[in-house]
């Protein structure tokens, strides 16, 4: 019951975060700050698939409803929730996943974490850029996208991390 | 039958990926394309009005500035009152005028949501059906022209800017009279460009470019920037025309809606030309 209190107070705090805050932050170099695939990343790794790939679908068509997107936020967001038990699956510990841990940067280590959420950030931000380009006319200022949003948003993740988030109890 | 539902019970994680992927990915190309519902954008009733509240918090801090710029233009306004003019015909002087008819309404409004970054970048404005704004008005600021209304509602309406991929203004370069197109390339929100110049004629930097008013959305002579530069096309006898904007769109504040008073009269007329006669090709 806790868990999905805690789960519904982040999803509103994260649409929050995205639609007033970093969606206003403009880095230029073409720089989006996206923090939502770090909600999807964090949901509970017994998350059923269907109630992920849902949540990750309904955050990104009310980011997309604020700004003027339609379907672009929804669509790489439901990519990355489908794809993010194989992910997972293809990173696994030698045992299987502690499911009293959670998939944060403490709880998992960092060697982990990042290639985990490295992994998923990236095909993320192909997907997104690529299809906000919608053609690979310019590809080497796409590419630039990718590669800086991914370092920014990577480095905020970090830091929302240290300032939000603790070690879950052992 | 049996088969076919083991298949769905195997594959319906994918399905449902399938079927909601499809459904994000169509109505992206759709919205890129025509806007078909305005419920689903920042214009509707609640993404305008928590924009609107957001706006009420954040407007505070801009407030000197915004003072400062509408000092300014009341300066430059009052100057044009017949107050303050120097009457020199005094037996002549009328003001009621029936040289001049007013061709263009002003409506102003106020930016409740903008973007500069993104590929496409539309700007929220608080002013929509009510105040008579409609599709395909034309937006402009104290500075320069900002866009075209795109889509409205009741209360709110939203900008297509001129920093989207596909805006096509009519502009002209002024002191030659040279006329071509304006596009956005996507990644400076300073700077845009003219296309369809050949390279034939010289351009001086810094001559200004203006509105040409040709659609009856802007105008003539509303100021968009300045020419920066001139880059030649590889392969093509054209330039590539380098235009500094005069307004900064990442701080833009207040815009006026374009009311064009005779435009039914304009596109009446335009209808009539028959359809099969032979346009000139450039």
């Amino acid at each position: 019951m806790n868990i999905i209190i805690v789960g519904f107070f982040r999803f509103i705090l994260f649409v929050f975060l995205q639609i007033f805050i970093f969606n206003q932050i403009e880095l230029g170099f073409g720089i989006h700050l996206l923090m939502c695939p770090l909600y999807v990343f964090l949901l509970p790794f017994e998350i059923n698939l269907f109630v992920s790939m849902a949540l990750a679908f309904g955050m990104g068509a009310i980011v997309d409803v604020f700004s003027n997107t339609y379907g672009l936020h929804a669509s790489s967001l439901l990519l990355m929730a489908y794809l993010r038990p194989i992910i997972f699956k293809f990173f696994s510990p030698r045992e299987e996943y502690d499911p009293l841990k959670t998939p944060t940067y403490y709880d998992m280590g960092h060697l982990w974490y990042f290639s985990a959420f490295g992994a998923l950030l990236l095909i993320h931000n192909s997907w997104f850029f690529i299809l906000e380009a919608f053609s690979f006319k310019s590809f080497l200022y796409t590419l630039q996208k990718i590669i800086l949003s991914f370092l920014i948003i990577y480095l905020f993740s970090l830091l929302m991390q240290v300032f939000f988030f603790r070690r879950s109890k052992k | 039958m049996q088969q076919l539902i083991a298949f769905f019970k195997r594959f319906r994680v994918f399905l449902v990926f399938i079927i909601l992927q499809v459904f994000a990915i169509s109505t992206y190309v759709q919205y890129l394309s025509f806007p078909q519902s305005q419920y689903l954008t920042s214009a509707s009733y609640f993404g305008g009005k928590s924009f609107a509240l957001r706006y009420g918090i954040m407007k505070h801090f801009e407030l000197e500035n915004t003072n400062k710029k509408l000092q300014l233009e009341n300066v430059a306004l009052r100057k044009k009152t017949i107050n303050n003019l120097y009457q020199i015909n005094r037996h002549l002087f009328k003001v009621s005028d029936t040289t001049y008819a007013q061709q263009y309404d002003f409506i102003s409004c106020l930016i409740t949501n903008s973007n500069t970054g993104k590929l496409n970048n539309y700007f929220t404005i608080d002013g929509g059906e009510l105040q008579g704004i409609k599709r395909g008005m034309g937006v402009f600021s104290q500075k320069g022209v900002v866009g075209v209304i795109h889509n409205t509602s009741e209360h709110y309406s939203v900008v297509k800017s001129v920093l989207t991929q596909n805006i096509n203004i009519d502009v002209l370069i002024l002191p030659i009279n040279l006329y071509g197109f304006l596009k956005w390339d996507g990644k400076d929100p300073r700077r845009c460009s003219i296309t369809g110049i050949t390279n034939d004629v010289k351009i001086r930097k810094g001559s200004k470019v203006v509105t040409k008013g040709g659609s009856g959305v802007f105008p003539k002579g509303l100021l968009v920037g300045y020419v920066e530069k001139l880059r030649p096309v590889e392969g093509k006898p054209l330039w590539d025309v380098v235009v500094r904007f005069s307004e900064d769109y990442r701080r833009l504040d207040r815009v006026y809606v374009i009311k064009n008073l005779f435009i039914e009269e304009q596109r009446d007329l335009e209808k009539k030309i028959p359809n099969n006669a032979k346009e000139p090709t450039l």
